[in-house]
C-alpha cells in the first residue's frame, strides 16, 4: 500500500560537523533544491533526546515524517541508534567524507556538503521503505553426509531444535573416521591414540528425535530456492521426495588412487599399501605383512604419496602426517622390536598436533627422515627397496623394509561428482570447483562454508583437506550458516553478506526482452527462465548483490531503496559550475566516485578515521557491489558536464575479494565495452577509471584520488558541460 | 645399486644411545640450529645436527666418527635447541658408547659405564691395597690396623716398592696398554670409514705438535659461548695434572735413581710443583662442578658418566690435599686412613682410564689429529 511521503532531514552538528561546515547555506539548498523544507538540526543526533525528537516527528498523528534523511556519519556506524521503526531512513555521509577529511569552512568544503545534501534529498524521493519478501519456509536442513561433518552438522542443528535429514550414501554412519583402528589424540595432552570419536556421534545422531538418517540413500535432485527446496533421494533404490530449507554439503573424500602411485611400488607387491589398509591391517591384530604372513619388522611410511605432487594432487592433503605417525605406532605397539621410517617432505602438524608429533618422535623406534623418493623396487629376499635422494642422512640412500605404507592423500567427492544435483539454470553443480582443486570452496578468508548457492555450506573433506576434529568444528560451522539461512528466509531477509537486507528484486517484467544477460551473470544462480525463455527470480537464492540490475540494458530490474533511476537520479541533482580558469589550481572540476560499500566505502571511513584529505572535487555514491554498476550512470554523469568517474570495487581475477565473487570482474568487463564507446563519442576512456582497493589500502586512497583528478586535469574539462 | 648407502635402522644402538645419557635424542626433528650456533664445527658437513640423526636412527658407524670428539660440550647447541634435544648431552653419549667400542674387555667398559656396579669397581682397589697391607704384614687379621708411631712418614705403613710401584707402574702399563689399542683401532676406523681421508702422509709428528700445542692452549674449547669459563677451569685442572705428573716422575727418580727420600722439605722445588699442581687441579675441578650445576638448566646436567669422573679427580686432589694437611698437623689417626683414600682414587683414575672419560684425553687427542690431516676445517 503506497503512503503519501513526508520528508524530513536532520543535520547532526557533532564530531566537528558544524564547525566545519555552514548550515545555514545548507539549510538554503536543503530547501530551494532539495525541496524538502522539514529540516532540524541537532548538536548530537546519535544522542537520546535527539533520537527521543526523530521518534516525535515520525509519529503518524503527529508531523508524521516517514522519509529522512539523516546527514551525518557513516551509515557503517551508529546503525541502532539512527535506525527509526516503520520509516525510510538514508544516511548521508558528511562526517567521514566531509567534515574528517576537507578544509573547515572552504568554499570547497561547503560546496561538496551541499552536493552531498542535493544527491542524498533526491535520493530519499525515489527510494521506498522496504517489505520482505514473503515466502513459506521449511526450515528443515539437509545434511548430505554421513562423516565426522555431516554428523557434527546433523547434531548441531538437531541440538538447536531444527529438523534434520541426514543422508549418507553407504550402509553404515561415520565415513572414513569410522573405518579407523584408532585415532590421533584431540584433546590434552595430545599423546595417546583413542577409538575413533566419530562412533559417539554415530550414537548421538541415531538416538536423536530430530534427526531423520537415510542411509544407502543417494540425491538424485535438489530444486527451488531456499526454504522451499524440494529434494528427491533414493533410498535403498527407493525415490522419496522432501521439502528442506538448508544444506550442509558434507559429501567427504575418497583416497587418492594409489593405483596411479606405481612409481612408489603400488601393486608391485602385496607389502606396499596405502594408509587405509594399514587401518585394516591394524584392526586385524599384529601389524603382518599381506605377501607372508610374517610380522613387519621394519616398515616405511612415505609420506605425500599423490599430495603436493603437480602429476597427481597439487595441495596438502592435510591429514597424512598425523595418520602416519600414528601407524608408526601401531608398528611399534603390535611389535616392540619393530621399527618405523617416516620418509617425508615435510611433516605437517598444525596446532596442538605438534605435541602428538613429538610423543611420536620420541619413541625410540620411530625415525624420521625428510626425503624424495625416487622409487620403490623389489629387493632379492623379499623386501622391498625405497631410494631416496636429498634425505637428511646422505644425497642418495636406500632404505630396507619389509612393508611400505602410502600416504595417500584424499580427493573431495566433488572433484568429479555434483553430489548436489542441483535443478539450477547454471548447473547441477557448484560453480568454479576447478579453482579450488576440486574442493567446494570459496573465498573462505571472509567467507568459510560459503558456496555461491545460497543456503547451501560446505564442511569438512569436501569444503578442505582437514583433520577429523576440525572436519567436527567445521561442520558446526555450516549449520549454524544452514540455521541462520532459513531464519533470514523466513524473515524475508537477504542471507550473508547483506544479511540486514530486506530489499529483493523486484523487475519491470514488461519491458524484458529475454537477453538472458542477467540469468547468466547472477553469481549465485538466481535467475531461471521459463518454457518460454522468461527469466524470473527465486528470490530466496538472491543475496542481493543487484548485478542483475548492472546487467540489465533495459534497466529494468530494482529495489526499493537501490535502483538505476536512485543512482541516477543522485548523479543528475549534483551542482555542476562551469569552468572559467583551467589554470586555477582549485579549478571546480566535478569527479564522481561509485564506491563498493564492502571495501571501498569501509576504506574511505579508514581514511576519515585517520584525518587524510580528500580532494573536494569527488562525491562519492556507494553501491552494493560494483557488478551492479549499470553503465548508464557514465552518460547521466556526462551529460550532466561531470568530468571523470572514479570506481573503487574490490580485487577480482583468481584470488577476488568480490563480497559477491564476480561482482567487480563484471564491472570491468562492462567498462571495457564502455571505453570503446566513449572513445567513438570522442570522450576520453581516461574519464571513467575502475581501480581494485581493499579496507587495508586507504591510506592509498588520498594518493589514488588525486592521481585520478589530475589525469583528468590534464584530459581537461568534460566537453558536455557547456551543453 | 652403486653409491647409495643402505640405511637399516637400528632399534638397540638407540636404546643404548638414551642408557648412555642421550635420553633427548629423539626430540631433534632436524632444524639445524645447533650446527648454525656451533663454533668449533667445520664448515662442511657440520656437526652435530647429522650425529643427532645418526643415533636417532642408529646409525651405529656415528661412533666411529671423529666429529663427535672435536665437539667440546660448549652446549651452545643445548641452549639454543627449539625441542630441548640436547645435542650436546648426545654427542656426550655418543662419546661415551666410542670409548667402550674401542676398550678392551668390553665387559669392563660397559661395568665403568654402568653406576650399578661403582661398589664393585671401588672394592677392587681397595681389597687389592689392603692384600697387600696384610701382605707386607702392616695389617693382620689378629692385629688389625697399627698405626706407626713417630712421625708421619707414608712409606711407613705403605712401602714404596710393594704398595706403590708393584701396583701402580702395571696399572700404568695396563691401562696404557688398553688405550694405546683401543686408540690404534680406532685411527684405522678413522681412515677406513670416513670420507676425509688423511691427505698430508708423512707429516704425522708436525701435525701431532700442532695437535697438541692446540690441546694445550684449548684454542678450540675456547670457541664455547655458553660455558665458556669450562675452558679455562679445565685448563687448570690440565695443567694440574701436568705438574703432578712431573712430580710424580721427579719422585720415582728421587727413589730409584737418587735415592732421596720422601717427604721432601717444605719449600723444595718439588715440594712446591706439588703445590702448585694440586691447588690448580682441585681449583679447576671445584668451579667445573659449580658450573656445571649452574648451568645444568640451560646446557644439560651431564650423566653418570661425566660425573664419575669428575668426582674422581675431586676425591684424588682432595685426599691428597688432605693428606698433606694430616700430615703436617700430625695427626696419624687421620692422616694414614686418608693416604689409603688417595691411593684408592689414584688407582681407581689410572686404573679405569681406558673406560672412563679419562680416555678422551687420547681419543680427542687422535681426532683432532685427523682432522687436522684430513684437512677437516682445522
Amino acid at each position: 500500500m503506497e503512503m503519501e511521503k513526508k520528508y524530513g532531514v536532520y543535520l547532526c552538528k557533532g564530531c566537528g560537523i558544524g564547525e566545519a561546515i555552514n548550515f545555514e547555506s545548507l539549510q538554503k539548498v536543503i530547501k530551494k533544491e532539495g525541496k524538502i523544507q522539514f529540516i532540524k538540526e541537532h548538536d548530537i543526533m546519535c544522542s537520546p533526546e535527539a533520537r527521543a525528537m526523530v521518534l516525535e516527528d515520525i509519529k503518524p498523528e503527529g508531523e508524521g515524517i516517514n522519509s529522512l534523511v539523516i546527514a551525518a556519519c557513516s551509515p557503517r556506524v551508529k546503525y541502532e541508534e539512527l535506525d527509526f521503526p516503520n520509516v525510510l531512513v538514508e544516511r548521508c555521509n558528511i562526517r567521514e567524507l566531509v567534515a574528517w577529511t576537507q578544509e573547515p569552512n572552504n568554499e570547497h568544503t561547503q560546496a561538496l556538503a551541499e552536493d552531498y545534501l542535493r544527491m542524498y534529498c533526491a535520493r530519499v524521493k525515489k527510494s521506498e521503505l522496504p517489505e520482505p519478501y514473503q515466502s513459506e519456509c521449511d526450515k528443515t536442513i539437509l545434511v548430505i553426509g554421513g562423516g565426522a561433518a555431516g554428523l557434527s552438522a546433523a547434531l548441531e542443528a538437531a541440538n538447536n531444535g531444527y529438523d534434520v535429514v541426514l543422508v549418507e550414501k553407504e550402509a553404515e554412519l561415520g565415513g572414513y573416521a569410522a573405518k579407523l583402528y584408532r585415532q590421533t589424540p584431540s584433546s590434552f595432552p595430545f599423546t595417546t591414540l583413542q577409538e575413533p570419536t566419530v562412533f559417539k556421534k554415530i550414537k548421538e545422531v541415531q538416538g536423536h528425535p530430530k534427526v531423520r538418517v537415510l542411509t544407502k540413500a543417494t540425491i538424485e535432485k535438489i530444486d527451488g530456492e531456499p526454504g522451499l527446496l524440494d529434494t528427491t533421494v533414493t533410498v535403498n533404490g527407493v525415490e522419496e521426495t522432501f521439502q528442506v530449507g538448508a544444506v550442509v554439503m558434507a559429501a567427504g573424500f575418497r583416497p587418492y588412487d594409489a593405483t596411479k602411485l606405481t612409481k612408489l611400488g603400488y601393486g608391485l607387491s602385496k607389502d606396499v599399501i596405502t594408509n587405509v589398509e594399514m587401518e585394516e591391517l591394524a584392526k586385524k591384530g599384529k601389524i603382518m605383512r599381506p605377501s607372508d604372513g610374517q610380522p613387519a619388522e621394519n616398515v616405511a611410511f612415505i609420506q605425500c604419496a599423490g599430495s603436493r605432487d603437480p602429476e597427481h594432487l597439487p595441495y596438502c592433503s592435510d591429514f597424512c602426517c598425523q595418520a602416519s605417525l600414528k601407524q608408526a605406532l601401531y608398528v611399534r605397539q603390535s611389535n616392540p622390536n619393530a621399527t618405523a621410517m617416516i620418509l617425508y617432505k615435510d611433516i605437517r602438524t598444525p596446532g596442538q598436533s605438534e605435541l602428538f608429533y613429538k610423543e611420536a618422535q620420541s619413541d625410540p623406534g620411530v625415525m624420521l627422515t625428510k626425503a624424495e623418493i625416487e622409487g620403490v623396487t623389489l629387493a632379492g629376499d623379499g623386501k622391498l627397496n625405497i631410494a631416496a635422494k636429498d634425505t637428511l642422512l646422505g644425497e642418495n640412500v636406500i632404505f630396507e623394509a619389509d612393508l611400505v605404507v602410502l600416504a595417500t592423500g584424499l580427493v573431495p567427492v566433488t572433484k568429479d561428482e555434483t553430489v548436489l544435483n542441483l535443478g539450477y539454470r547454471q548447473g547441477p553443480g557448484l560453480p568454479e570447483i576447478e579453482e579450488y582443486g576440486g574442493f567446494a570452496d570459496s573465498n573462505f578468508i571472509c567467507f568459510p562454508y560459503e558456496t555461491r548457492r545460497t543456503a547451501i555450506y560446505a564442511a569438512g573433506t569436501v569444503h578442505q583437506a582437514m583433520t577429523i576434529p576440525m572436519a567436527m568444528a567445521d561442520g558446526i560451522g555450516a549449520a549454524l550458516k544452514a540455521i541462520q539461512a532459513v531464519e533470514h528466509v523466513a524473515e524475508g531477509m537477504a542471507v550473508h553478506p547483506r544479511g540486514w537486507d530486506e530489499t529483493f528484486p523486484d523487475p519491470f517484467m514488461q519491458r524484458c526482452t529475454s537477453c538472458k544477460r542477467c540469468t547468466e551473470e547472477c553469481p549465485f544462480g538466481a535467475i531461471e527462465e521459463n518454457e518460454k525463455g522468461t527469466p524470473f527470480f527465486k528470490i530466496n537464492r538472491c543475496r542481493r548483490c543487484a548485478t542483475c540490475m548492472g546487467a540489465c540494458p533495459e534497466r529494468i530490474v530494482s529495489f526499493k531503496d537501490y535502483s538505476v533511476d536512485i543512482i541516477g537520479s543522485m548523479l543528475k541533482s549534483l551542482d555542476v559550475p562551469e569552468i572559467e580558469d583551467e589554470d586555477d589550481p582549485n579549478v571546480p572540476y566535478r569527479v564522481i566516485g561509485l564506491i563498493c560499500e564492502n571495501d571501498a566505502m569501509p576504506a574511505l571511513d579508514a581514511v576519515g578515521l585517520h584525518k587524510l584529505k580528500l580532494d573536494p572535487r569527488v562525491r562519492f555514491i556507494p553501491l552494493r557491489c560494483m557488478g551492479s554498476f549499470n553503465m548508464v550512470w557514465v552518460s547521466d554523469a556526462l551529460s550532466r558536464g561531470v568530468d571523470g568517474l572514479i570506481l573503487l570495487g574490490c580485487k577480482y581475477g583468481d584470488d577476488y575479494q568480490c563480497h559477491f565473487a564476480k561482482g567487480s570482474e563484471l564491472c570491468n568487463y562492462r567498462l571495457s565495452k564502455l571505453s570503446e564507446t566513449l572513445d567513438k563519442l570522442g570522450l576520453e576512456s581516461d574519464r571513467v577509471q575502475q581501480y581494485q582497493i581493499a579496507h587495508s589500502d586507504f591510506d592509498k586512497l588520498p594518493q589514488i584520488i588525486d592521481d585520478f583528478v589530475a589525469r583528468i586535469k590534464e584530459v581537461g574539462p568534460n566537453p558536455f558541460k557547456e551543453l | 645399486m652403486a653409491g647409495e648407502t643402505v640405511i637399516k635402522p637400528d632399534l638397540q644402538f638407540v636404546n643404548r644411545v638414551i642408557a648412555a645419557g642421550g635420553d633427548t635424542v629423539k626430540k631433534c626433528y632436524q632444524c639445524d640450529t645447533c650446527s648454525v650456533v656451533c663454533n668449533p664445527t667445520p664448515d662442511s658437513k657440520p656437526f652435530p645436527r647429522k650425529e643427532m640423526l645418526q643415533a636417532q636412527w642408529g646409525l651405529k658407524e656415528v661412533v666411529q666418527s671423529p666429529d663427535i670428539w672435536l665437539c667440546h660440550q660448549c652446549s651452545d647447541c643445548t641452549v639454543y635447541c627449539p625441542r630441548g634435544a640436547k645435542p650436546g648431552e648426545v654427542m656426550g653419549a655418543l662419546r661415551k658408547m666410542c670409548i667402550e667400542e674401542y676398550a678392551t674387555p668390553p665387559q669392563l667398559a660397559k661395568m665403568v659405564g654402568d653406576c650399578r656396579y661403582l661398589p664393585v669397581l671401588i672394592a677392587f682397589p681397595v681389597v687389592l691395597l689392603l692384600f697387600m697391607l696384610k701382605f707386607t704384614g702392616m695389617i693382620g687379621v689378629g692385629s688389625g690396623l697399627s698405626i706407626p708411631a713417630g712421625p708421619i712418614v707414608y712409606s711407613k705403613m705403605f712401602p714404596t716398592f710393594w704398595l706403590i710401584d708393584a701396583i701402580f707402574v702395571p696399572a700404568f702399563f695396563f691401562a696404557a696398554a688398553v688405550l694405546g689399542k683401543g686408540v690404534l683401532t680406532f685411527w684405522k676406523d678413522l681412515n677406513a670409514n670416513n670420507p676425509w681421508k688423511v691427505r698430508v702422509e708423512g707429516n704425522l709428528v708436525g701435525n701431532l705438535i700442532e695437535t697438541l700445542k692446540d690441546i694445550l692452549l684449548h684454542n678450540r674449547f675456547r670457541l664455547c659461548e655458553t660455558t665458556y669459563t669450562r675452558s679455562t677451569n679445565h685448563l687448570f685442572l690440565v695443567f694440574g695434572f701436568i705438574f703432578l705428573a712431573i712430580v710424580t716422575t721427579w719422585g720415582f727418580l728421587n727413589e730409584w735413581v737418587l735415592h732421596h727420600e720422601s717427604p721432601y722439605f717444605m719449600f723444595s722445588p718439588i715440594k712446591l710443583l706439588a703445590m702448585v699442581g694440586t691447588a690448580g687441579l682441585l681449583y679447576g675441578i671445584y668451579n667445573i662442578i659449580k658450573e656445571r650445576k649452574a648451568n645444568a638448566e640451560k646446557a644439560g646436567f651431564g650423566s653418570y658418566f661425566d660425573w664419575l669422573l669428575i668426582y674422581v679427580v675431586f676425591a684424588v686432589g682432595a685426599t691428597g690435599l688432605l693428606s698433606w694437611l694430616f700430615r703436617l698437623v700430625h695427626i696419624p689417626i687421620l692422616a694414614y686412613p686418608t693416604y689409603f683414600l688417595h691411593l684408592t682414587s689414584v688407582f681407581f683414575l689410572f686404573f679405569y682410564a681406558p673406560y672412563t672419560k679419562m680416555a678422551h684425553m687420547v681419543y680427542r687427542t687422535v681426532a683432532m689429529l685427523y682432522a687436522r690431516m684430513s684437512g677437516r676445517g682445522f
